[in-house]
């Protein structure tokens, strides 16, 4: 048997023994102390878990982007504070609600197999050839490498000569070196950190990978993959390795160069690079896209693709049909000199041909400046952007034969694939064509005509391409280089002058980009338009003319930037922003986890339902607890005759109709006897609420409509609880628990149940103030009328409010000290006035005019109060209130 | 809350320094200890109200080291304070006593409050006539 109960069960059912010596009170003292140490305990864990619950919920609303770890920790820390509010309840009530522990324990088993389910790599063979490789087999080699397998083979097109390190052999990489478990740690450690703290995370992860060295089966299986490609090719040969990670290049979600690829390398430095590729996984862009598309940091394997290098003369970029008009059948051709890097990061604005399909037949070309372009030196490492020459920059970089032939191939893969397709080629020295991947086109439906510009002429400027469509407003912000990315503003409009991949980080942040160069082709307008955001890029001078313009409106589908903010613009353009979690397998784990978590069966306290064993989620657990703590507090502090402890009517002039239990350090000293005068509570949170019941006289019952009353005759009759003559749970009085920062009033006023629960210390964030009204006389319509007009006095003031049939559940929390005082005046305020009000709720003129003056009162009644210390607040209603007695 | 007496035991230094330099700052007396077995050591020989315990380090983890704690001084309050997010590793950690289970990155004054709360906790079961054992989690 606990000391307390020892203590109990010698004090209980007699009169105080007045033989308590000194070191026995010490010592009750002491338990009373801690128990309600553990009582505090459990509201501060009951407190948190419906915070972690609720923003679990409002995260699944879709308006903020999160990651697994966001999930991982929401779920545990809930876990842990309610396991934190049993374990406490426990010490209250030792062992009468041991069953919670076997509840807890069931539904956390199912919090764990929804977590736990985990993708296992299809095979283990860590080296496949690419003469092997099928569109089947993406699951072992990444997406990309299945097509560019699927091409060589089944369709026997020119592809380079190469294999793949498969997603068995990224698996052991992480694994067996550990390196999973440690940046699964440091992910959550700094999970919700700013871009800038995100950056230097980011480059952590990506060094401590780089510098890891490889288990020696794989880089063995590496050296002997390759020592093969150079005897079916030639001796030295050097090789690009490509990212293929699982699930990039989904129809879904195109991953569109987010991570690295690195060109041009020697057999003696493979390790590094397939660590260098592995490691942008880690990239800052690609954990952001992640986090933003709500993809699993654990379902992204990185295989990688190792292939012979072309030494291009040209190379570009083919979409099988036009990507930004799914009305639009066309094959369209971006192509450069030299290797296809600057079509594809934007960087040179490349020569566009347009083909029809049908015959197939050049209908247009777009011969643009190309003044450089990226090669490879066959010397190891040497890549970089070379001058083309001023005769060579206008030349076009592909002849007609080409151009035609480069579309027959894209027509066919889009036969084979059945759907359109984004092509990604070179051409060699001698002139033959090689593929170097290929993936599902993500088409937009172009709306029909381009939207009218406003009259006034506002235009900064006019011109470039839709990389994206809609129209947004922000502030400019330019961006110049990468350290730029760490200032950039929720909401700016991205102004560059070139569409780099890296700037695809802040798609997530941008209202809108605007670039001088950059083709519709790259990746950043990829992203830009699976985000939703509006781009323009190729837009000449945008840097100078908007870099002081201030706040721009973005017309990317009218291509223009219009000074300020122009509504007729943007309610021309698309809907908004789509809900980019939603679907995704984040999302999906979020949704299932909160399954066992958030939803809230048990209701009714008094329901015979109300038991351990029907708790079947957290939330359960915590709703049951809580009422079961407050009543044994309340019980215990009510039956005992420890006097110090023991429950006091409250004097104020005349004995009211009020009780009180201080559960600690709620009086200013020791009071003996019944009665506890006023001026002696000190408790915080009881003083503000004890000034709102006061503030303003309370006009007596309101005028009643017959029918009203008639109503309340009806409800009478039928309800026993309502009986004076029946044992009735209305038959209670009006009880504060309380101690300097805490109060809890239990009330019945009238046919009215509520309560009041409030922290209010100089601990913020632990601060809350929640209330229920629940029950009245009237019938259920006019009851659950008032619970609205409950709630909407209580949404004017900042409380978040919920209302089930005719009761209101209200909380207000996280806010300072003097705010929570404003709170608690609102509350008691509104304890006073709303008696009866069901009443004349019958109408929604009553319901407006009491609502006005409502809100009018509380509004003069909070402006009115001087800074602290206050008077003392005007007392006379509660004599009233005494007066009427129960 | 007067000061009173932390124990730190993470394996990462930077994190620990930077946490105690933090704590200290408030005003509590801090130590730290870089493994399960230094802090085993220290709690033999100086007095620990709080300790904040890594779940994941190389040699004893976390979570045998909690129980060696509890064993050891059934008193002392153990707060789990991690980067390793699981649900079922932080319940054996509250079974085995912990007072509570948090993940970095933590609030430091939101630590405060747990360090003062579980501080109290300790100081008032001795107060009482003898110290109460953790219960058990599976109890049923």
């Amino acid at each position: 048997m606990s000391p307390i109960r020892r203590l109990i069960s010698r004090l209980s059912g007699k009169k105080r023994d007045r033989s308590l010596g000194e070191n026995e009170l010490a010592e009750l003292r002491a338990a009373f102390a801690s128990r309600y140490h553990h009582f505090k305990l459990l509201l501060s864990a009951n407190n948190k878990a419906l915070e972690i619950m609720s923003e679990m919920e409002k995260a699944l609303s879709g308006d903020r982007s999160f990651s697994m770890s966001f999930v991982r920790s929401q779920s545990t820390a809930v876990a842990v504070n309610v396991f934190s509010i049993v374990k406490n309840l426990d010490e209250l009530a030792p062992d009468k609600y041991a069953e919670l522990y076997e509840r807890l324990k069931a539904i956390r088993e199912g919090i764990n197999e929804t977590l736990a389910a985990k993708r296992l790599p299809e095979g283990d063979r860590m080296v496949a050839q690419l003469s092997e490789i099928g569109r089947d087999m993406a699951g072992l080699v990444g997406s990309k490498m299945a097509n560019v397998g699927e091409m060589a083979g089944a369709l026997e097109l020119p592809v380079p000569d190469g294999f793949a390190l498969t997603s068995a052999a990224y698996q052991r990489f992480m694994e067996e070196t550990n390196l999973q478990a440690e940046i699964d740690r440091r992910l959550q450690s700094r999970e919700g950190e700013n871009l800038g703290d995100l950056y230097a995370l980011s480059s952590e992860i990506q060094n401590l990978i780089v510098s890891t060295p490889l288990p020696e089966e794989l880089s063995k299986a590496i050296s002997v993959a390759y020592t093969e490609l150079e005897e079916r090719t030639h001796k030295g040969v050097t090789v690009s390795l490509r990212s293929s990670a699982l699930g990039e290049d989904g129809s879904d979600t195109s991953f569109a160069g987010q991570y690295r690829s690195v060109l041009n390398v020697s057999g003696d430095n493979l390790d590094a690079a397939y660590k260098e590729v592995v490691a942008s996984k880690y990239g800052l862009h690609a954990i952001v896209y992640r986090q933003n598309r709500g993809i699993r940091d654990e379902d992204v394997a990185m295989c990688v693709g190792v292939m012979a290098m072309v030494h291009a003369v040209s190379s570009g970029v083919t979409y099988s049909r036009n990507p930004l008009d799914a009305k639009d059948d066309s094959v369209i051709i971006n192509s450069v000199w030299g290797l296809p890097k600057s079509v594809v990061d934007g960087s040179v604005a490349p020569d566009t041909f347009v083909v029809s399909r049908d015959p197939v037949r050049i209908s247009r070309r777009d011969i643009r400046v190309k003044a450089q372009k990226f090669v490879c030196y066959p010397e190891e490492g040497v890549c970089r952007m070379d001058l083309t020459g001023k005769e060579k920059s206008v030349l076009p970089s592909l002849d007609d034969d080409h151009v035609t032939a480069l579309a027959r191939i894209a027509l066919n893969l889009e036969a084979h694939y059945g759907a359109a397709q984004d092509v990604e080629w070179a051409v060699g020295p001698h002139g033959t064509i090689y593929l170097l991947q290929c993936r599902p086109l993500k088409q937009i439906t172009a709306e029909n005509g381009r939207k009218g510009l406003p009259e006034s002429g506002s235009a900064i400027i006019s011109g470039g391409g839709t990389a994206s469509p809609g129209a947004a407003a922000g502030e400019v912000f330019v961006i110049r280089k990468s350290s730029d990315v760490l200032r950039f503003p929720k909401g700016a409009v991205l102004v560059a002058e070139q569409a780099l991949p890296r700037w695809a980080a802040l798609l997530s942040e941008a209202a809108a980009v605007v670039t001088e160069q950059g083709s519709l082709a790259g990746h950043l307008a990829n992203v830009a338009r699976e985000f939703g955001v509006p781009a323009l890029f190729g837009v000449p001078g945008a840097v100078g003319l908007l870099e002081n313009a201030g706040l721009v409106t973005v017309d990317a589908d009218g291509c223009a930037i219009h000074r300020g903010r122009v509504e007729e613009v943007l309610s021309n353009a698309r809907a908004g922003r789509k809900n980019l979690m939603e679907g995704t397998a984040v999302f999906e784990a979020l949704k299932a986890v909160v399954q066992w978590i958030a939803p809230l069966n048990l209701l009714d306290p008094d329901a015979p339902a109300f038991k351990p064993k029907n708790c079947r989620t957290l939330h359960d657990i915590t709703r049951f607890c809580h009422e079961k703590a407050v009543s044994e507090m309340f019980a215990f502090g009510r039956e005992h005759h420890f006097s110090e402890r023991a429950s006091k009517q409250l004097y104020y002039k005349v004995p009211m109709q009020w009780w009180i239990i201080n559960l600690d350090d709620g009086f200013d000293k020791d009071v003996p006897g019944k009665l506890v005068p006023l001026e002696n509570v000190v408790s915080v949170p009881f003083k503000s609420l004890w000034e709102g019941i006061n503030a303003e006289p309370w006009q007596g019952p309101p005028p009643v409509d017959t029918r009203g009353f008639m109503s309340v005759l009806l409800e009478a009759s039928a309800n026993p609880n309502l009986d004076p003559s029946m044992p009735s749970q209305y038959a209670n009085r009006n009880y504060f628990m309380l101690s300097k920062n805490f109060v809890s009033l239990t009330s019945r006023f009238g046919f009215h149940f509520c309560s009041v629960e409030a922290l209010v210390s100089a601990r913020q964030g632990e601060n809350y103030a929640s209330f229920q009204f629940k029950g009245g006389a009237a019938d259920l319509n006019r009851r659950v009328r008032r619970a609205h007009f409950v709630a909407d006095v209580l949404e004017e003031f900042g409380f978040r409010s919920e209302i089930k049939d005719d009761g209101v559940f209200a909380r207000v929390e996280g806010h300072p000290e003097a705010l929570m005082e404003e709170k608690l005046i609102v509350l008691g305020y509104l304890l006073m006035h709303t008696r009866q009000l069901d009443m004349v709720l019958a109408n929604d003129s009553a319901y407006a005019t009491h609502r006005a003056k409502m809100v009018g009162d509380l509004t003069r009644i909070l402006a009115a109060r001087p800074p602290k210390p206050g008077p003392p607040p005007e007392e006379k209603e509660a004599a009233r209130l005494a007066a009427e007695g129960e | 809350m007067d000061t009173f007496d932390v124990l730190i035991v993470d394996d990462e230094a930077d994190f620990r320094d930077s946490l105690l330099k933090r704590l200290k700052k408030r005003n509590l007396n801090v130590s730290g200890a870089g493994s399960g077995e230094e802090a085993l050591a220290v709690l033999k020989e100086e007095p620990v109200d709080v300790v904040i315990l890594d779940v994941k380090m190389p040699g004893m983890n976390g979570i045998d080291t909690l129980s060696a704690i509890k064993r050891l001084r059934p008193l002392v309050e153990v707060i789990m304070l991690t980067g390793h997010a699981n649900v079922e590793v932080a319940m054996e950690g509250m079974e085995k006593g912990a007072f509570d289970y948090l993940m970095k990155p933590m609030d430091i004054d939101e630590l405060l409050y747990k360090l003062q709360d579980a501080c109290k906790k300790k100081r008032l079961n001795e107060k009482r006539e003898r110290p109460v054992a953790p219960r058990s989690g599976s109890a049923a």
